[in-house]
């Protein structure tokens, strides 16, 4: 097997857990560090890497040039802004509710780094490997919002009430969507766990063939994105998770240029710090789940495991910057028209696709299926998306636009 | 185990009643899903993780914003500070509730006490067993609520669309 | 191509160019990186006026003679001028302060348009930022002060209509001397000619006085501009 990194990983964590063989105890305190404080480290470099990624990108998309003054490749910009947040004055508003003022971020951040653990970073690479540990990411996901409504809450701000009040409507609408389309592959997987659903997206004659070719395609064209309904649950999934991760276009609930900074608006220093974290953290989370779900997870030839787990993450994450870097921001009736009028029958209808494509691959092959599956299947998609967006074009934008021009 | 037990059982009910000491409705609300998440504890520490996923999920993901939601909408956050939150007579109250809940449990607990292992030795809580259970034995029961559901969506955007547009 | 709507996929081809060429290609990344080095500013940009002098010394070839036109004419009233004295407390045509006040000035360039000497002009530099925002800010004569050079660097061709303006009033200036010459010089013979004649014929010797009154008149109208450029520019 080609997947050594984790088994490397997984027996340095055996080694140092059977250090303390004789201290129980410890022992169990050991494996719990072992479990989370990697994780935790790793993602908290994670984020701080890819704010620097975002900066960089952004910026050479608008045709600049980025931080570039601090450190080689202005690499060291993300300490430098750490240490900035932390020496900044910790503002909290005279009238503001103090405890959820402060719990907010706790809140926001706590979510974050449980659904981290709920990653299959590898071949039994997981921190909280659970049964359904699919289901228990989209449970802590819906915490989010509850951390939002807290801090637009207790800031006593109208900005913040209003972003608060978006990032609920948002983040309720877009869930439906992201659990629904995700539901297509736990059927076709059939489990929640998420190492099986891995398991399912390699195709394991091939990789047991012992033929290079074969096993080194066997990791590839399993992958769930190549069937149609995972194309197009894929597509539905990654709009659904821009909108849970509040990243652009919908990041409506900080709208800096609606409403300040929503729900951010009046937190400042380290707390701000730590609101940006989590979300930078639940991006990647929620990455990492679509990778999990449609790419296959870990599964990738040559050096399968850990590395072709981050390598698509960060992909993902790189494709979220891209897409900040090229649309605008939504409007909220069209915000929450396309979650409930486009996203949501959609989704749906791609759950029965992959139900019959799951049948009609026992009753043909997987062959004639994947074929058949992409001519029938996703011409069905695209017909009711067709039809959808007719249905939901508004009537005031038929025809041509006519401008009336201030004279 | 009966560590995390009692203090998953200590949150639940400080949560519990917090929600109806406290006068703020926000704060609550919020005191309501401390309850909620310590019962998702205390459904996991008894091996019923899809309970406790769903504790999560519908719970606090969905009814406690439905009512963070619906207090938004509310004006008057913090209720009159002059009027009292307990009445007269609470102690008698208390006393009949307390009796009540104590009549309920009493058999429950003794009958589980005395109950045999072997009812439980093929009680099997994983998900996958769940799953399958809701959809042979009790598919007809799952099947009318999908329907209802289904019908109550539908309902909702046609009232939705008819409100909106002529 | 429903499902990805197309609109979305140009835009990003759009946005993924940009990114791409902005690692090869100079005009998709026109970022100048500041303190190492400078864009070069264009040779119309104007920040904060200066005064021009001629020459070597910065006091005597300095062009203002304190006339305080800028000063009245400055719309949020940054210049404060207060003229020079010699040493007999006589006031003489040289500013002795001569400030402007660069937080308020806006660069409106109004106190160049009504310079009648060809002395105040607009600077481009920029790096006007100052520890002290009181008095750092508050430029005085000794650096306002640059020299016609600089003028000519900065903004070569206005520089170079402006000298071309001041040479041809000099020219100007030197015709009219050389037609005052001359004219004085034809009333001078006039007169010759009139105290030859004076005798000869007294009745018309009113009207003759009274011509060559209006000649000085004019030669002295002629004189008060004529004056400046004459004795700043030799
Ligand atoms: S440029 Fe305008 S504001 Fe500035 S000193 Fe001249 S007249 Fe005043
Ligand atoms: S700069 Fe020009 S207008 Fe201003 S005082 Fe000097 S000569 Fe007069």
């Amino acid at each position: 097997m080609n997947n050594f990194i984790d088994y490397k990983l997984i027996e340095l964590g055996q080694w140092t857990v059977g250090l303390f063989n004789d201290y129980p105890v410890v022992q169990i305190l050991v494996h719990l560090l072992l479990a989370t404080l990697p994780l935790t480290l790793v993602f908290m470099g994670a984020f701080g890497f890819s704010t620097w990624l975002e900066r960089k990108g952004l910026a050479r998309i608008q045709n600049r040039l980025g931080p570039n003054r601090v450190g080689i490749f202005g690499l060291l910009q993300p300490l430098a802004d750490g240490i900035k947040m932390l020496l900044k004055e910790d503002i909290v508003p005279d009238r503001s509710d103090k405890l959820f003022h402060f719990l907010a971020p706790v809140m926001l951040m706590v979510p974050a780094f449980i659904a981290v653990g709920f990653l299959p970073l590898g071949d039994g690479l997981m921190a909280l490997p659970m049964d359904s540990a699919i289901l228990f990411f989209f449970a802590v996901g819906s915490l989010n919002t509850i951390a939002v409504f807290m801090a637009g809450w207790s800031s006593r701000n109208k900005y913040s009430l209003l972003g608060g009040m978006r990032a609920v409507a948002q983040m309720i609408s877009y869930e439906i969507p992201l659990v629904l389309s995700a539901v297509a592959v736990i059927m076709f997987s059939g489990s929640l766990n998420a190492q099986e659903i891995v398991a399912s997206q390699q195709i394991q004659s091939w990789l047991a063939s012992g033929n290079l070719v074969k096993e080194f395609f066997g990791q590839i064209l399993g992958w769930h994105i190549f069937k149609p309904w995972g194309f197009a649950g894929f597509i539905f999934f990654f709009v659904a998770a821009l909108a849970e991760a509040n990243r652009s276009p919908f990041d409506l609930p900080e709208a800096d240029s609606e409403i300040i900074a929503g729900h951010l608006t009046e937190y400042s220093g380290f707390k701000y710090a730590i609101f940006f974290m989590a979300e930078y953290i639940s991006a990647f989370a929620i990455a990492g789940i679509a990778t999990t779900l449609f790419l296959g997870g870990w599964s990738g030839p040559v050096i399968a495991g850990l590395p072709w787990f981050i390598i698509k993450m960060f992909s993902l994450f790189a494709v979220m910057i891209w897409i900040r870097g090229t649309l605008p921001r939504l409007r909220v009736d069209q915000l929450m028209g396309y979650a409930w009028k486009f996203l949501l029958p959609l989704a749906i209808l791609n759950i029965f696709v992959a139900g019959f494509y799951y049948f009609a691959e026992q009753q043909f092959g997987s062959l004639a299926a994947f074929i058949g599956g992409w001519v029938i299947g996703f011409g069905i998609l695209q017909t009711a998306a067709k039809g959808l967006s007719r249905l939901n074009k508004s009537p005031t934008l038929d025809g041509k636009r006519v401008y009336q021009l201030v004279e | 185990m009966t560590v995390a037990f009692y203090i998953m059982a200590a949150i639940a009910v400080l949560g519990a009643v917090m929600a109806i000491a406290l006068r703020n409705v926000v704060h609550a609300v919020f005191s309501v899903l401390l309850f909620f998440s310590a019962l998702a504890g205390l459904f996991i520490l008894l091996l019923a993780e899809f309970i406790a996923v769903v504790q999560v999920l519908v719970y606090i993901g969905s009814v406690g914003i439905l009512m963070l939601f619906a207090i938004m909408l509310t004006t008057k956050v913090t209720g009159d500070p002059t009027r009292k939150l307990l009445s007269r007579g609470w102690a008698w109250g208390g006393l009949v509730s307390g009796a009540l809940l104590l009549a309920f449990l009493v058999p429950l607990i003794t009958q589980s006490k005395s109950e045999s292992n072997s009812q439980l030795s093929n009680f099997n809580p994983s998900v996958k067993d769940l799953g399958l259970t809701l959809m042979d034995p009790y598919f007809a029961s799952v099947g009318v609520i999908a329907l209802l559901l289904t019908a109550g969506l539908i309902a909702a955007v046609v009232a939705a669309s008819s409100a909106s547009g002529e | 191509m429903s499902l990805i709507a197309k609109g979305i996929l140009q835009g990003m081809a759009v946005t993924a160019k940009n990114f791409i060429q902005s690692y090869y290609k100079k005009e998709r990344l026109p970022t100048v990186e500041y303190p190492e080095e400078k864009s070069t500013v264009n040779q119309f940009t104007r920040n904060i006026p200066f005064l021009v002098y001629d020459g070597e010394d910065e006091i005597e070839g300095m062009r203002c003679t304190a006339c305080k036109l800028c000063e009245k004419a400055c719309p949020p009233q940054c210049i404060y001028i207060i003229k020079d004295t010699d040493e007999n407390d006589k006031p003489i045509k040289r500013p002795k302060v001569f400030d402007i006040d660069s937080s308020v000035c806006m660069s409106c360039q109004l106190c160049v348009e009504v310079c009648p000497f060809e002395s105040i002009r607009m600077d481009s530099e920029f790096e006007l930022s100052n520890e002290n925002r009181f008095e750092g800010l508050l430029i005085n004569r000794d650096e306002l002060l640059k020299s016609n050079e600089y003028y000519h660097e900065i903004h070569p061709i206005e520089a170079q209509e402006t000298d071309d303006r001041i040479a041809a009033k000099i020219a100007e200036a030197e015709t009219k001397k050389k037609a005052r010459e001359e004219k004085a010089r034809l009333a001078a013979e006039a007169k010759q000619a009139a105290a030859a004649m004076k005798a000869a014929e007294e009745a018309a010797a009113e009207t003759e006085t009274s011509a060559t009154e209006q000649a000085q008149q004019s030669e002295a109208k002629a004189e008060a501009p004529e004056d400046n450029p004459e004795t700043k520019n030799t």
